[in-house]
């Protein structure tokens, strides 16, 4: 182990999963925590079409989010053209990593974070307002605390998703290597005893939010 | 003054209101389930929209449905809406449910006025259950908790749907006092809906009746139970049951036009009197006591039963004679006919 994780540049493949995981996760928290709570409360027009978009990467195999991944985003595509005069691309760079990784995990959080804020009493959201308060800051005091532990079940479970991604990152972004390419590619090249370290360095990275996650959401269901 | 002339639309009937409360006053809107009371609360309080009409507090519009529209959304209408379950911040303990609606400057939450905090809590029998979470709090004690975090926020007018569901009978009684204490504190108008006519009546300056939607009768509560407007109004207000008039012997000079005579099982002398109303005789079929009264129920020559709540046990099988005090009577189309002949000429005679 000490001979695979101590070779130059052999921890690389963690700092790009990182990298690339923590910026997923907040692009997903950003953006799927209003929309979560828009298709909780109904208040998009097209909401049951967004619904079935979001369960179609859940459903697919990720191999095939990956083929999709590159007609929507690939060189040849208006979003790959347009990124392209940014100087960007969406294909073998960390942001195609990135933009991998939001698209096989966002549904997990956008889901959750429905389910999460539908289990609030909607009541109870009318009672703040009748008490003075204005639809933020009810969120702030009511919704966000009694949805807290869902969301924070979501937020594990897309994390584990995003940092494990594989399937769709392969096709759209063969390199750089985040950790599940290494394992992958490790496996291939030289054998499982290559391959093992960067298993449990995934597995040491990726477990800790879930579990703390879990044991904070227990706690506050316990308490309540 | 509140003012609210209101339609809203419901899937079985509309409902429609015209009320008027002046800061201060108490109204009490009393009817029986699914009348349409709470549809009243909540329009007023902006959670139900209006089809028509004007919700108006003091010079403030808070709904119109006339051009310009306007809707005043929840937060700034400032009416403090009790609804039926407590609703309480399961996440929050007692005493910050009490605190949530207080501000301070720039809107920041300030914490509750200490003093009329400590008197709500007093009051209201909350002492030793601030640091409680509701999920430990019986149904009696989250109302009340409920009841006092309305009455502990800064509103203009107070709203209060059967505030004292799910009390004791014996605190339910206290708390009514307690209630119109409290409230006689803050200046506000005040609204309280119940199915309890007792309730309704300790309660408010003035009663109004619903049914099916509509304000079938609004006066001083004591008015509304002794001339109901009509044979409905009579029913929801206790009411046992309508007599033919030519089933009643009347005093003076005989019976009125055909019409019917409503019952009050409670409005009932044992014997002919008649400077008090029209007498009905009959046989006991049963008794069983009922509080400290005995629920009687007789059966009229006429063949029909009605209900007596009289102060002393009869016995089954006997005949009976009873003198209705002062009923409302009412014409063949079931209107209240003004004067009924048996009372105030009689009296005045006297």
């Amino acid at each position: 182990m000490d001979r695979t994780l101590g070779a130059p540049g052999a921890l690389d493949p963690l700092w790009v999963s990182l990298g690339a995981s923590g910026l997923a996760l907040g692009v997903i928290v950003l953006g799927g925590t209003p929309l979560g709570w828009l298709l909780a409360r109904d208040r998009l027009p097209a909401g049951r079409l967004i619904e079935v978009g979001l369960l179609g990467p859940l459903l697919m195999p990720p191999l095939v989010i990956g083929l999709l991944l590159v007609f929507m985003v690939g060189p040849n595509t208006p979003i790959g053209q347009l990124l392209g005069h940014l100087g960007l691309s969406a294909t073998n760079t960390f942001l195609a990593v990135v933009i991998a990784e939001v698209y096989e995990a966002a549904p997990y959080y956008v889901l959750g974070v429905q389910a999460a804020v539908a289990a609030v009493d909607r009541d109870l959201e009318v009672e703040a307002e009748l008490l003075g308060d204005h639809p933020f800051r009810r969120w702030r005091r009511v919704t966000l605390p009694l949805a807290a532990p869902g969301l924070a079940s979501a937020l594990a479970i897309t994390w584990a998703r995003a940092i494990g991604a594989f399937g769709a990152v392969i096709i759209v972004a063969y390199h750089p290597f985040g950790l599940p390419l290494q394992i992958w590619t490790s496996l291939q090249e030289t054998g499982l005893g290559s391959a093992l370290p960067f298993a449990l360095l995934l597995v040491v990275v990726a477990l800790p939010l879930p579990v703390l996650a879990y044991l904070w959401s227990a706690r506050a269901r316990r308490r309540d | 003054m509140l003012v609210a002339e209101i339609e809203v639309a419901r899937r079985t009937f509309p409902v429609l209101a015209d009320l008027r409360v002046d800061p201060g006053q108490r109204l009490a809107v009393h009817g029986p389930s699914g009348a349409g009371k709470t549809t009243v609360l909540e329009a007023i309080a902006g959670v139900v929209p209006l089809r028509r009409g004007l919700v108006r507090l003091g010079p403030r519009v808070l709904s119109r449905t006339a051009p310009p529209r306007l809707q005043v959304p929840i937060p700034e209408r400032r009416v403090g809406l009790l609804r039926q379950a407590a609703m309480l911040f399961p996440h929050l303990t007692v005493a910050e449910n009490l605190g949530y609606s207080r501000r301070g400057p720039g809107g920041r939450p300030a914490g509750p006025d200490p003093g009329w905090l400590a008197l709500l809590v007093e009051r209201l029998g909350l002492q030793g259950l601030l640091e409680v979470r509701p999920a430990g709090l019986s149904g009696g004690q989250s109302q009340r908790v409920a009841l006092a975090r309305v009455l502990a926020s800064d509103h203009q007018a107070l709203l209060l749907d059967e505030p004292l569901t799910g009390q004791d009978p014996a605190l339910r009684l206290e708390l009514r006092l307690v209630l119109a204490e409290l409230i006689a504190r803050r200046p506000v108008p005040a609204l309280l809906v119940t199915h309890d006519l007792d309730e309704a009546q300790a309660f408010g300056d003035r009663l109004a009746v619903m049914d099916r939607g509509r304000v079938l009768q609004l006066g001083p509560p004591a008015e509304v139970v002794r001339r109901p407007a009509s044979r409905r109004v009579a029913e929801l207000v206790g009411y046992s049951a309508l007599i033919a008039t030519d089933r009643c012997r009347f005093p003076g000079s005989g019976a009125p036009a055909p019409g019917w005579v409503a019952v009050h099982p409670d409005k009932v002398v044992m014997g002919a009197v008649p400077a008090a109303g029209p007498s009905l005789q009959g046989r006991v079929v049963s008794v069983h006591p009922s509080g400290a009264l005995w629920s009687v129920w007789s059966q009229l020559e006429s063949g029909e039963r009605i209900r007596l709540r009289l102060p002393l046990p009869v016995a089954a099988g006997e005949p009976v004679t009873v003198t209705l005090v002062d009923p409302p009577l009412f014409d063949a189309t079931g209107q209240l006919v003004p004067v009924p002949r048996w009372s105030e000429p009689d009296r005045a005679r006297r």
